[in-house]
């Protein structure tokens, strides 16, 4: 929680810089440079993991509502999204979006109202069953993926007011572009009295209710803006990034997947949603690289998946015992490094 | 003792709907509230508990409990371990339902107090257990004492209304005001788990004194601080009656504090109320010496000194 001290504060009129930097090596330079696989592979998908990552960061790290089910909400609104599309191609894709989020954060809102009784471990396990709900819903009734007879459906290609997204750059702009503006939201959310009360039912539930936090408003907030944050990252999931939408790939092990993401990026930050996410996408594909050169052939797939495995439980049990607060805390220790220096050599 | 609510404990509570309603019918039915000349009507008391009682199992925490606090007034509750102090602040920010007897609050009566609806009736606690937002920064803290007041809708917050941003002014000038009144100004951006305990206890009082509430309730607000700090709040504690026009109820092991700030106080012992009186009052009582025994003719002595 404790902020490192931002660029801006360190020289005044940097943060504006900087903003303008950051926007336009992201929506120019990277898309113009970049190579179709940056933008196919570790991009688009970091993207969507990491606006994921922010719905379960805001629903766990700040309100303190522990959740086993995000990849059940990324399959609602993968889902929702294509359905809309499908049944009122009338709507633009933007409204579909938008709706499918909503439609998220209703389902979110239903399987958030345990939360009222439970908390803990006992929450985390009722919303296991959001998980298993959806996936059993998605696989059991075709008309979710309209009776497509293997149950994978092919995205439909995106469009905007008739400019459609489709090489890996397109597809890359549009999904940075709704993480963007997803995350500014977020951001202004948490920073407002809402915000307040999502960290002060998390630290102190009995206060909270004792001064007039609503509970019931504040978790059901939580639930549902997570959920919505989550929907829309599972369309961008879908569409931005696979393009084909099946219910297997939002299984159990992608709602621990986003728990793992925020565990090592710092709860309660939403830098460190992004940072996890990073390290999640880039990770295994620097131990592949790295797995290949040393070992060359017997690295194999079947090889890289259980190391991965190994090397990310074992970072997860050195973050929670050395630093609770995740990649962040390091990365702001080290920036203030860098930093700190470099601003009493200008002054 | 005071924020163990078992999971059970907070359903039963959140089960049983709010039970407050205004009683204005009633209120000839009750002895205190008979009288109706103006001058009487000026002392009417902000809390007036009659006949509580509460159990747990088998055991009596409160008997037959009756207490009247007068507006303007340090109110305190003393008694030894165990003998039902935070039962009864419990009884009346409505976290414990009493099994029989009702809570005043001015005008109201209540046989379980809303807790959810305390602050906007005016009245704000802390708690013997620290009870804090470790997370949160001091001035985030204390914003949050002002959390009933903000009546803007999250989508308002994102986008910034008019309305939201008029309260969330006002409640900032509110806040920067008590973190003056109360020195915390230098530790304003620290979060507040971080700080050492005499100013976390600080910053939790900070938090109920922001909304003005007309009725404070501290429980043990001086417990395990340092005897300088045990000083300074005291004198806190005695300018928010003074400059905040609160009404306190005050419960407090240390003896010699309570008889130097309270105007009235009440001594509990196993439940029952035992006496009730001035300090001077409270202090010459037999039932008062006899339950507190050594420790306290240690503490009564010390007071003489
Ligand atoms: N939630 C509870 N469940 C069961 N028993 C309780 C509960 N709260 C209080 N009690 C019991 O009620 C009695 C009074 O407790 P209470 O905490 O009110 O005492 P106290 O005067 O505040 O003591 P202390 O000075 O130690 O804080 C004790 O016997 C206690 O064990
Ligand atoms: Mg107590």
């Amino acid at each position: 929680m404790s902020a490192a001290p931002s660029t801006a504060q360190l020289l005044p009129g940097a943060g504006a810089f900087a903003i303008t930097v950051g926007a336009a090596v992201a929506f120019g330079a990277v898309p113009l440079l970049g190579s179709d696989y940056l933008m196919d592979a570790v991009l688009t998908p970091f993207l969507a993991l990491a606006l994921a990552a922010v719905g379960l960061n805001l629903l766990t790290g700040y309100a303190g509502q522990v959740s086993l089910g995000s990849a059940a909400f990324l399959a609602v609104g993968a889902y929702a999204t294509y359905n809309l599309h499908l049944r009122l191609p009338q709507l633009p894709l933007l409204v579909d979006l938008v709706l499918a989020g909503l439609i998220a954060a209703a389902i979110g809102i239903v399987f958030g109202l345990p939360s009222l009784r439970l908390r803990g471990f006992y929450l985390a396990v009722s919303t296991l069953a959001a998980q298993f709900f959806v996936q059993w819903a998605l696989t059991k009734f075709g008309w979710f993926s309209n009776d497509n007879p293997s149950g994978v459906i092919d995205a439909p290609v995106l469009s905007v007011a008739g400019f459609t997204f489709t090489s890996p750059a397109e597809r890359y702009v549009f999904s940075l572009s709704v993480v963007v503006v997803a995350t500014v939201l977020t951001q202004r959310l948490l920073r407002a009295q809402s915000g307040r009360n999502f960290i002060a039912v998390r630290d102190h539930e009995l206060a909270a209710k004792v001064i007039g936090v609503p509970l019931l408003r504040t978790k059901l907030l939580a639930f549902g803006a997570s959920s919505f944050l989550i929907g829309i990252a599972g369309a961008l999931w879908a569409f931005a990034y696979l393009r084909t939408v099946e219910p297997a790939g939002f299984n159990l092990d992608r709602s621990f997947q986003i728990l793992f993401i925020i565990i090592i990026g710092g709860l309660a930050s939403l830098r460190g949603a992004f940072l996890g996410a990073a390290f999640i996408v880039v990770f295994p594909l620097l131990l592949s690289r790295a797995g290949a050169a040393l070992l060359g052939g017997v690295f194999d797939s079947g090889v890289l998946e259980m190391s991965q495995r190994i090397v990310v439980g074992v970072l997860i049990i050195a973050f929670l015992i050395a630093e609770p607060r995740g990649l962040i805390a390091l990365w702001d220790r080290l920036w203030r490094a860098v930093a700190r220096p470099a601003a009493i050599r200008n002054t | 003792m005071t924020v163990m609510v078992t999971n059970a404990e907070v359903l039963a509570l959140e089960a049983a709907p709010a039970q407050g309603k205004t009683r204005a019918t009633a209120t000839a039915d009750v002895p205190e509230r008979r009288p109706a000349q103006a001058a009487d009507r000026a002392a009417q008391p902000v809390l007036a508990l009659s006949q509580i009682a509460l159990t747990f199992g088998g055991v009596a925490a409160l008997r037959d409990v009756d207490l009247a606090v007068a507006p303007g007034e340090i109110r305190a509750v003393i008694g030894p371990n165990g003998a039902g102090k935070s039962s009864l602040l419990n009884v009346i920010s409505g976290l414990y339902r009493p099994d029989r007897g009702e809570v005043w609050l001015g005008e109201r009566a209540f046989a379980q107090v809303p807790t959810a609806r305390l602050a906007a009736h005016g009245v704000a606690r802390t708690f013997q257990n620290l009870a804090i937002f470790k997370g949160l920064s001091v001035f985030d803290n204390v914003l949050m004492g002002l959390a009933h007041r903000v009546r803007s809708g999250f989508l308002r917050q994102i986008i910034g209304s008019p309305l939201a941003r008029r309260i969330d002014a006002e409640n900032r000038a509110a806040a920067e005001d008590v973190i003056g009144f109360l020195h915390l100004g230098e530790v304003r951006e620290r979060a507040a788990g971080t700080l050492p305990y005499g100013l976390q206890k600080r910053v939790e009082l900070a938090r109920a004194l922001v909304a003005r509430p007309t009725l404070l309730l501290l429980d043990e607000p001086f417990a395990g601080v340092t005897l300088s700090e045990k000083l300074e709040l005291s004198e806190h504690v005695r300018n928010a009656r003074d400059s905040y026009g609160a009404t306190i109820v005050l419960i407090e092991h240390d003896i010699g504090v309570v008889m130097g700030l309270s105007d009235r106080i009440a001594v509990l012992d196993n439940g029952s109320k035992i006496a009730d009186g001035t300090p001077d009052e409270v202090r010459a009582d037999q039932a008062v010496i006899d339950a507190y025994l050594g420790v306290a003719h240690q503490d009564i002595t010390e007071l003489a000194v």
